[in-house]
């Protein structure tokens, strides 16, 4: 550290060395085209308020002792709410002291009372393990007046009863509490008896399916805390998105008091947008942004400033990590000065990198989302993310990992060519300005509340005229008793089988339907699962299947077993499988015209429920970093139908017939625009791709129920299609939720939907590509080369 | 347009529960509306407290008879920590003398087994039937309570807790890991109910297991009714029994209306096991050594070493020794009588015997072929008797050198008598001690010639 940073210490600070590096970037950049975006964010004042007058005296002196004396003004507002006995979810960015927020009034209730419980939840177990170093130095300095433990699958079994019995504060995950502890609760007697508070970290990760099962396990430990008589106060954090108290509610089912005046204060920070310069302009090639990435990085460690790089993948890391390795040797005998950091190092290994990047001998780390969360590294000069990390939340907390609070740091985003990267970039305000981020759930799908009825049938017999969700119970538990599940007996159903449910019930995946992968390469060893609906679109016979950046050859699929024999492979291409699909309405829930205000505009917007009908035909094989197709091959698969809900976007035959295209190139315009619409409602419901399915169908014009199924895929089956030369008369664009029952992101998207257009058509516009590209409306090469055009010219006649 | 029907119709989580058997649903079955056949097949009587109903049946068994239990048993059936006072060989938790008497009189104990609707625990596993068994001057006693339904639960509970109060030593086998357990959570789910707790838990399973898994490898209570207990004398014979796994189905089967006979097996069969228990207490009892006990001549020498080491476990060396030579004595599996020799050999090296510890490593040595490990262990013993105990450099260095010798012949020629790593980690071990001995030889040579030195300078 000491000779690294000697070189330009003596002649300039780490400030002046930020603007330097960034100046040079800029001095590149002739074209403009580069650095989309250069945002300043000036330093701020720390926002002070008094420590609560309330607060014991003994936890005043054991926070001054660690060098806190006030509060920010938000820690302050917190805790005051939690001592007026609110639920509340605290929003504030990365490295704000949101810890103290509940770790204040949690033990100061500990002191007043030393019977008082609280079960802290974190959404990964390296976060609570992390934490407890803090409540740890904490009790050291209370001379051990409380007892604090994580409890998780690592846990040993002779340490378990004492956690028990004597935990004031216990850490643990959802899964833990799903399956360890509620179906177990009567040797936490002592806990439930005495549970008051419920801290919630993380909380906008508890969205989508995870958070849809979340909300049904806090339904079963309500139930189960109201057993034992103790009345629960959540304590949520959460990082920045648009609806944190919408979230909060819907998850705890409760008011919660939303705080969020940041009072810590920050230095100043240079936010960069960095977009690789196009190589093809025809295609939208762009240079690879890993090797950019690569490039930024090293002018920041050059300059001796102490850098992280984020990847969005294990083998991406690795790669970045060699480049760097590289043009960073270490002085013969001396350790490397640049490590790697993701989930399948040691503990140990972890715990040495973190030392050393909070003491400086180490210079920079190459890392997956591992360091995103939580853990304590102190704080860099630079933060470079190689590709977009998904969610504007999770940028801010990558972002957030440079930033010394003297002096003042840099954040640079380099954009992969995928259409949210590209709309990011080229849309700096979407990203700088109020967070349009929301986190949806669904806890109410069906298949999701039942697993979870009957994990608390388990627990505690359910009394007919009690409520979970807003579901009829009644009906519900009705069926449960036919299919064997539950017996009723004076006004309670009584769990009758010998399984324990929560085994089966994933809090990740909406069904436990899973198919098993078992590589076959030596000895057979079960490697993961997918579930159902995914198996069929990636576990196929002859797929290559990819599990942590190592390639496997699907040799057998063994559908009535739900298995999958894999063997290991070093294959240069990937397959992708040829789904045909089809999309039948069964409900619409709402209907309006696309246009509020310009009710003339043909185009309407629907959302309801659906049946999905899709079967894989056949896969292609597309080579790595070319995608040229080097071969294909047939399939016979099971048909699979699923119930969901979607959005749809229906164009009316106006709209269609004033396009000035050939109808093949409306199709294709019709393609590439759900292809840009599924890119920006991955952006607003913060979720993956693979969350949402799209499919174009034709709107029902005549009640003829053979008609209903007029409907194909929009991904893979255009080919088969276009040979056909159907003509879409009424073509309904559908955005469905990938999961049986839905997963709530219909509603959402109906309610977005003006949003959606108009950032879609953004999107689109922004491109530089002549024809489409993969940014965009997808490869050009896919489609036809009149497809963006199509496109803009579908949108145009939708905001006109 | 969808109904809510139709949309559960289609879930997952609704597809009907797999059933654990397929076991014909044969026999009367019963509604909740007239009087349930059960009563009539078991003779039994409804039972009323203030929480409830439930069933009761109440027989009579002449075997297994009552047995004793001598004081100085008792402590094998104790947890160890808690006999750190062995002075009087008395449990520390009963203080009072009339606690232990309590333990130790097979009269004042209460057998109990349970039926429950899984084996997995938690909170939705049920206990639907308790039997209990103790002995009078003649013969057992044996009740079971019985829910017909949940909302009987209560009423069992309560009736097990004032049986439990009367009788104060709990006997089970496996009880103190899933039987108590599972009805502390039973007694836990109630809110009111508080479970009577024993003075003491004798898991009869712990002392079974020390006694007979070697020779058994598997102490399921049928087993030892088979090979331990006589079975063809028991008076009561398995051929017909239900298989266990099926219990729960069974019960849910009755609780939806079903037959009853699969029940009547289960009554039967929980009536085996509490008697198998009593029985194999009886049998526990008199294998335990105890100063009275004599060994009889035709006694398993597998057992025997097992006994060993049950009696070296608490500390009793001496009596340990005895049973070790014992079996050595008789024929014994290759593999055991080479763990018995080298286990009997530590023992007497602790005790000062010497003569008979060097004995049976120089046997251990001979048998490098069949047990190296415990060949190169003998060796390592000798070498350190002779280095440290007589001070024979001389004798102590050969002893490494053949062991040497021996391992890296095997290495040389790729016949490894240990998988590759342990060999090189005793080879170090044998090495290093070389070392020493030849410092350790040279430096007392020096100084005996030192001492030469100076006598002649006078």
């Amino acid at each position: 550290m000491a000779c690294w940073l000697a070189a330009h210490a003596a002649t300039s600070s780490p400030l002046a060395r930020v603007e330097e590096v960034l100046s040079s970037f800029a001095s590149r950049d002739t074209s403009g085209e580069i650095l989309t975006a250069i945002h300043h964010i000036p330093a701020r004042e720390a926002q002070w308020a008094q420590v609560p007058g309330w607060v014991h005296a003994d936890l005043r002196a054991a926070y001054e002792a660690k060098g806190i004396r006030q509060l920010y003004t938000h820690q302050a507002a917190a805790a005051e709410a939690v001592r007026r006995g609110r639920n509340v979810v605290i929003v504030t960015p990365t490295a704000s002291g949101k810890t103290l927020c509940y770790n204040l009034p949690v033990l100061n209730a500990v002191l007043e009372n030393t019977d008082t419980r609280a079960l802290y939840l974190f959404p990964t177990k390296a976060l609570a393990q992390d934490q407890l170093a803090e409540l740890y130095d904490l009790d050291e300095r209370l001379a051990h007046r409380f007892c604090v433990y994580t409890y998780d699958g690592d846990t040993a079994s002779d340490a378990r009863k004492a956690i028990r019995e004597k935990g004031h504060i216990v850490l643990s995950n959802p899964e833990m509490l799903h399956t360890g502890i509620l179906p177990h609760h009567t040797r936490w007697t002592r806990l439930f008896e005495a549970l008051r508070y419920v801290v919630l970290d993380e909380l906008h990760t508890y969205r989508g399916v995870f958070g849809s099962h979340l909300c049904n396990v806090l339904r079963r430990l309500r139930r189960i805390a109201r057993f034992y008589g103790s009345e629960l106060q959540f304590i949520c954090s959460s990082a920045t998105i648009a609806n944190p108290g919408e979230l909060a509610s819907r998850l705890i089912e409760d008011s919660a008091e939303v705080i969020d005046g940041n009072g810590a204060p920050a230095a100043e920070k240079t936010f960069v947008f960095y977009n690789p310069p196009v190589v093809n302009r025809a295609l939208g090639i762009r240079r690879s942004y890993i090797t950019e990435a690569s490039r930024v990085a090293q002018e920041f460690l050059k300059a001796s400033l102490q850098t992280i790089v984020f990847t969005n993948s294990r083998l991406h890391t690795e790669i970045l990590l060699t480049y760097l390795q590289h043009a960073n040797r270490p002085l013969p005998g001396r350790p490397e000065t640049i490590r790697g950091y993701r989930g399948g190092y040691l503990a140990g290994e972890r715990r040495e990198i973190e030392r050393g990047l909070r003491s400086g001998l180490i210079h920079g780390v190459v890392s997956t989302s591992a360091l995103e969360l939580g853990i304590d590294i102190g704080s860099l000069d630079a933060t470079v993310m190689a590709g977009y990390p998904g969610t504007i939340a999770a940028t801010w907390q990558r972002a957030g990992r440079a930033g010394r609070r003297s002096g003042s740091s840099c954040a640079v985003l380099v954009a992969s060519s995928s259409p949210i990267d590209q709309f990011m970039v080229k849309n700096p305000d979407y990203f700088f300005g109020n967070s349009p981020e929301h986190a949806f759930i669904q806890p109410d799908n069906l298949e999701i509340l039942v697993n979870h009825l009957k994990c608390a049938a388990f627990e505690l017999p359910l009394k007919t005229d009690e409520k979970f969700g807003s579901v009829d119970l009644a009906a519900i538990c009705a069926r449960l008793a036919e299919a064997g599940f539950l017996h009723k007996t004076g006004g309670q159903w009584h769990w009758t089988q010998q399984a324990y449910p929560a085994d089966t019930v994933s809090l990740r995946s909406v069904s436990s339907d899973n198919f098993v992968i078992v590589d076959i390469t030596e000895a057979s060893e079960v490697i993961g699962e997918v579930d159902f609906p995914s198996a069929l679109t990636t576990v196929y016979p002859k797929a290559i299947y990819l599990h942590g950046a190592q390639m496997f050859h699907v040799e057998h699929l063994n559908f009535l077993e739900r298995k999958a024999f894999v063997k290991r492979v070093d294959a240069d291409y990937y397959t992708d499988a040829i789904r045909y699909t089809q999309v039948r309405v069964l409900e619409i829930t709402q209907q309006a015209r696309s246009s509020e205000q310009k009710p003339a505009i043909p185009a309407a917007r629907s959302h309801g429920d659906i049946v999905v009908r899709s079967q894989v035909i056949g896969f292609k094989k597309i080579k790595f970093f070319t995608n040229e197709n080097v071969g294909a091959g047939n399939l016979e698969l099971p048909e699979n139908e699923f119930h969901t809900t979607a959005y749809w976007l229906t164009l009316e035959r106006a709209l269609v017939e004033s396009l000035p295209f050939c109808i093949s190139a409306r199709q294709c315009g019709m393609f590439g625009l759900l292809h840009a619409l599924e890119s920006v409602a991955t952006l607003l419901l913060m979720c993956d791709r693979r969350d949402l399915g799209t499919a174009i169908g034709e709107r029902p014009s005549s009640p003829d129920p053979s008609a209903e199924w007029d409907v194909v895929d929009a991904k893979n089956s255009l080919e088969k299609r276009r040979s056909e030369e159907k003509d879409f008369f009424e073509p309904n664009l559908y955005l469905y939720d990938a999961y049986p029952g839905g997963i709530g992101f219909s509603e959402p998207l109906f309610i977005a939907h003006d949003l959606l257009i108009r950032k879609t058509r953004e999107l689109i516009a922004g491109c530089p590509c002549d024809f489409g590209c993969p940014s965009c409306v997808g490869p050009a090469g896919e489609r036809g080369e009149q497809t963006k055009h199509a496109a803009v010219a579908i949108l145009e006649r939708l905001v006109a | 347009m969808q109904s809510f029907n139709d949309r559960l119709s289609r879930l997952a989580a609704l597809r009907p529960a797999p059933r654990s058997t397929e076991a014909p649903r044969f026999g009367e079955t019963h509604t909740h509306s007239d009087e349930d056949p059960l009563i009539r097949r078991l003779g039994a009587a409804v039972l009323k407290n203030r929480y409830g109903e439930h069933l009761a049946v109440r027989q009579w068994f002449s075997s297994p008879p009552p047995c004793q239990a001598a004081p100085d048993v008792m402590h094998f059936l104790l947890p160890l920590e808690k006999r750190e006072k062995k002075s009087s060989g008395m449990d520390q938790r009963c203080h009072r003398i009339a606690d232990f008497d309590a333990i130790c009189d097979p009269m004042q104990w209460l057998f109990l087994d349970t039926e429950t609707t899984g084996i997995s625990g938690g909170s939705g596993t049920y206990v639907f039937l308790v039997g209990l068994a103790w002995w009078d001057t003649v013969g057992l006693q044996v009740e079971q309570f019985f829910m017909r339904d949940f909302g009987e639960e209560h009423a069992v509970l309560m009736e097990l807790a004032e049986r439990m109060s009367s009788r104060r030593v709990l006997v089970t086998f496996n009880g103190k890991s899933f039987d108590w357990p599972l009805l502390e959570t039973r007694y836990a789910m109630t809110r009111v109910l508080k479970p009577c707790v024993p003075l003491a838990h004798l898991d009869f399973l712990h002392p079974a297991r020390a006694l007979w898994k070697l020779r058994l490898r598997s102490v399921r209570l049928v087993d030892l009714e088979r090979h331990v207990l006589d079975a063809a004398r028991l008076g009561w014979r398995r051929d017909d029994d239900i298989d266990s796994a099926f219990i729960p189905q069974f019960y849910f089967d009755y609780l939806r209306g079903g037959p009853v006979e699969p029940l009547v097996g289960v009554f039967r069969h929980n009536q085996m096991d509490l008697r198998g228990l009593a029985a194999l207490a009886g049998k526990i009892l008199a294998t335990l050594p105890s100063d009275q006990s004599v060994r009889h001549s035709e006694e398993d020498a597998l057992d025997l070493v097992a006994l060993s080491r049950l009696v070296h476990k608490r500390g009793e060396s001496e009596r340990a020794r005895q049973f070790y030579e014992q079996a050595l004595s008789a024929e014994l599996p290759d593999e055991i009588g080479r763990a018995a020799r080298r286990e009997l050999a530590m023992l007497v090296k602790r005790s000062g015997n010497f003569t008979r510890a060097n004995a049976l490593w120089k046997e251990l040595a001979r048998g490098l072929a069949n047990g190296p490990q415990e060949a190169f262990q003998a060796f390592e013993q000798l070498a350190i008797f002779y280095e440290h105990r007589e001070k024979d450099f001389k004798r102590a260095a050969n002893i490494c050198r053949r062991a040497l010798k021996l391992l890296r012949q095997a290495k040389t020629s790729r016949r490894y008598l240990l998988d590759p790593i342990k060999s090189a980690q005793i080879e170090a071990r044998f090495e290093h001690r070389l070392k020493r001995i030849d410092r350790l030889a040279t430096g007392l040579f020096r100084a005996k010639q030192g001492l030469l030195t100076e006598t002649v300078g006078f």
